[in-house]
């Protein structure tokens, strides 16, 4: 329902060609005057990276109304690509020669990398967990997770009760336990994968043949539970990469620039 | 509660459970029915089990004012009518009352770097209050006090500057708001010490339909000064002349359906599938034009064995004009019957302008309509999904409510964060709430368009802002009782136990409990740039909607 407005991406886009075409053509015609292009690309890369840093500042900028987060989300992309390209354009190479340089080039590729599979994440993840059919806020997510325990341990001890029978507490014991305790099958939840519910078909129900009815009704309360917990799971697990991309990618941020401005004062010094 | 058998049993609950005013006296019931506006009253014509003098014991009460209380302010919902007994009030009729003579916030809207200093000068304690700023107010009686209201602290000097009228012993006033459910009209306080009989809209509602001569000074009162305006406002009876309006306003009848406490019921009964009252129901014969006045309806077609919502209507819509148009039209079909049903959502106002006074006034000189209701019942009942459950739900009644789309939304909480920001710290709503397929509206203040927090609020300190048309909260005059946030059918509202700057919890000084205060959503009033969280989502995921454009255009 709701539409994402493409126009500020075509903007800020159609800007960078421009910027990358003017910036492109003036290298090659510094170079045929066998000047140093590199100060032009690289200055102008600094600034781009001081700019796409600035993203994160905006966020603790609510207050004052300098443009919607959505219209600095698309600026802040646009310029992570046209920024990848004047790298390229200003290094020459993929992998450059010596130590702090690769350095420099390896950790700027990582925070590129990183915003992209970031990026790619919060385009896909969310559609996911919305077709569990459940929101819950991560921070509750822990204590969701203990209340379905308590839930199904009641069962357990209330199904004893009733039947007289220890079959499902047993099978607790020994199988669902090890389900109940924390988040599990990360990585199928991550990719999409329902390992959790294929585990809860196979072993998780593998006492379901040896119960009698009155087990049964206790049971089937039981696999629904588990089968909310696999929800709450998939969110855990999505939203937690949701929020912990972030972790990796601005402190790589904050390492590239400290880099690059070391770089700068380093080329100022010996180089010019 | 008592366990027979093993299954627990109560009597049933009455209508007069609960009176309104708990210290009625059999002297003052006498009193009263002596008075010369009461003893005109055909008491013989209330049935038994809604006498006259029950509705006086239960849906009324004797409420006394001191010099400079307000007794109501303009912009104000309420719920009840009131009569003078004793005593003078003064109507304000020009220039009115300031906000703050008022006891409603005074809204100023922050410069750029002023908002910035919010940046460092945010508490990081929930809560903080600087006490000091509520003892400027004129504030009478606390939360637990039930004559708690503001006063005007100076009074000869409001009667100096301000032209008023006076409202002496007898006079009836408040009525268009506690039957219409629309906002008060004037602020009335009263110049000297004063008696007055309040009636809640229950009891108002039983006068006016038992004695007819209440019924006629009410609707009176209201055609006299309101039905006209509502006309010419409507593009049908906007073109006529005086003498044609007021041949049509004088046949044009009032009906309310529903009930006025709808929220009482709908938090009690949410998601069942209460009876909604009927207006005008599919297959009868159509008799005159629905206009709706307040509240709110939904116009359903039978579908299967179920009703099948097609749209809903609120204030200023109108229904049946196409069916009662094609009747006209087409005297000779014979069978024109209503092609769709329409219900009270709650509680609707309406207004039933005969077909006669049409056929006579308006169809002659009008084109037929282009679309008609059931020009909407032609798509899938799948499209209708969000409509259905925004009815369901009363999301209708948002004029603001913060819809947030699941598939983008990537739970990163920088919309709480920036509402925290520009609340001194603390967030005024949870990113919580009903979902359907991938829309939630959170738990935020929706802005409604029938606000029925602000009806009861004692002070007035929670209202709707003039220039922005938000509902915001004065917290200088909350005194904390809760009815506000007790009436919000959403949710939307929280009781806080207020810190100092310290973290102490600020109590009482003789009872030691905390002091609350309401808080919610105020839309950002005063901050530059609109609703921060808007602003600070990066994926365009947050939107604040009117439900009714929201439902028309299906998109955010």
């Amino acid at each position: 329902m709701s539409r994402r407005s493409k126009l500020p991406k075509i903007f800020f886009g159609l800007i960078s060609i421009v910027v990358f075409g003017a910036l492109f053509w003036q290298s090659k015609v510094i170079m045929l005057r066998l000047g140093e292009p590199a100060i032009l690309t690289g200055y102008t890369l600094m600034a781009s990276m001081l700019l796409l840093g600035f993203f994160n500042f905006r966020k603790k900028l609510s207050m004052i109304p300098i443009g919607r987060a959505s219209t600095w989300l698309a600026f802040h992309v646009v310029l992570g690509v046209f920024a990848l390209a004047l790298f390229g354009l200003h290094v020459g190479v993929f992998w450059p020669q010596g130590l702090y340089e690769q350095m420099l080039a390896g950790s700027f590729y990582m925070v590129s990398l990183s915003g992209v599979v970031g990026y790619a994440l919060q385009r896909s993840l969310p559609r996911r967990l919305t077709q569990t059919g459940v929101e819950i806020i991560y921070e509750r997510i822990p204590a969701e997770l203990a209340e379905i325990r308590e839930r199904v341990e009641a069962l357990v001890l209330e199904c004893t009760e009733k039947s007289g029978s220890d079959t499902v507490a047993q099978h607790y014991m020994g199988t669902l336990n090890w389900y109940f305790q924390k988040p599990r099958f990360r990585l199928s939840h991550f990719v999409g994968g329902d390992a959790g519910g294929y585990w809860l078909r196979g072993p998780g129900g593998a006492a379901r043949r040896y119960i009698n009815d009155v087990e049964k009704e206790y049971f089937d309360q039981i696999i629904a539970l588990a089968e909310l917990k696999s929800l709450v799971d998939r969110h855990f697990v999505c939203q937690g990469v949701m929020k912990k991309w972030l972790f990796l990618h601005i402190p790589l941020a904050v390492a590239v620039i400290a880099l690059a401005i070391w770089h700068l004062i380093l080329v100022n010094v010996y180089v010019i | 509660m008592v366990d027979v058998g093993g299954v627990a049993t109560m009597e049933r609950p009455q209508r007069w459970a609960t009176p309104f005013g708990l210290d009625v006296s059999d002297d003052d019931i006498e009193m009263l029915l002596k008075r010369s506006d009461i003893a005109a009253i055909e008491a013989d014509r209330f049935p038994a089990h809604t006498s006259l003098e029950g509705v006086l014991r239960n849906d009324a009460r004797i409420v006394k004012y001191r010099q400079g209380d307000l007794v109501v302010r303009e912009g104000d919902y309420g719920n009840s009518a009131f009569l003078v007994l004793d005593g003078n009030l003064r109507v304000v009729l020009a220039p009115k009352l300031p906000n703050d003579m008022l006891g409603r916030h005074q809204t100023r809207k922050k410069g750029f770097f002023e908002a910035l200093t919010q940046l460092w000068t945010n508490e990081t304690i929930p809560e903080v209050r600087n006490i000091s700023g509520y003892k400027q107010q004129g504030l009478r009686g606390s939360a637990d006090s039930p004559d708690a209201r503001v006063f005007l602290q100076d009074v000869p000097a409001v009667l100096d500057e301000h032209r008023t009228a006076v409202l002496q012993e007898g006079a009836l006033f408040g009525e268009l708001a506690a039957l219409g459910r629309v906002p008060r009209t004037a602020t009335i306080f009263s110049e000297d010490d004063a008696v007055l009989l309040e009636i809640r809209w229950q009891g108002l509602r039983e006068i006016r339909k038992y004695d007819e001569g209440w019924r006629r000074k009410i609707d009176q009162l209201y055609r006299e000064s309101a039905l006209k305006n509502h006309l010419q406002e409507s593009k049908m009876f906007g073109g006529l002349d005086d003498e044609k309006l007021d041949a049509v306003s004088n046949k044009v009848l009032f009906e309310t359906y529903g009930s006025f406490d709808w929220n009482v019921s709908f938090q009690r009964l949410r998601g069942g599938s209460g009876q909604e009252p009927v207006l005008a129901r599919q297959g009868e014969y159509p008799d005159g034009l629905l206009m709706i006045r307040a509240g709110f309806a939904r116009v359903s077609v039978k579908h299967g064995t179920g009703e099948r919502t097609i749209t809903y209507l609120g204030a200023g819509d109108h229904f049946g004009l196409g069916e009662l148009y094609a009747a006209w039209k087409n005297p000779e079909i014979e069978d024109m019957a209503m092609k769709t049903s329409i219900s009270a959502l709650g509680y609707v106002d309406v207004l039933r302008v005969p077909a006669p006074v049409l056929e006579e006034h308006v169809f002659p000189f009008m084109e037929a309509p282009a679309t008609t209701i059931m020009d909407l019942a032609s798509t899938p009942v799948a499209d209708d999904a969000l409509m259905e459950w925004a009815v369901d739900e009363r999301f209708v009644n948002a004029t603001r409510a913060m819809v947030i789309d699941l598939e983008h939304c990537v739970r990163c909480d920088d919309c709480v964060r920036a509402c925290a920001s520009t609340h001194n710290g603390n967030p005024r709503f949870r990113r919580h709430g009903k979902s359907s397929e991938n829309l939630m509206v959170a738990n935020a203040c929706m802005h409604c368009a029938d606000p029925v927090c602000m009806i009861g609020c004692p002070t007035g300190a929670i209202h709707r802002s003039v220039q922005s048309g938000s509902v915001i909260i004065n917290d200088v005059t909350c005194i904390g009782c809760g009815t506000c946030a007790n009436s919000c059918p959403y949710s939307n509202i929280s009781m806080v136990a207020i810190s100092d700057s310290d973290g102490r919890t600020i109590t009482e000084p003789t009872t030691g409990k905390p002091i609350f205060k309401a808080t919610k959503c105020d839309y950002c009033e005063g901050q530059p740039g609109g609703p921060a969280c808007v602003r600070a989502c990066a994926h365009d995921a947050l939107k604040r909607v009117d439900f009714q454009e929201f439902n028309s255009t299906g998109s955010m």
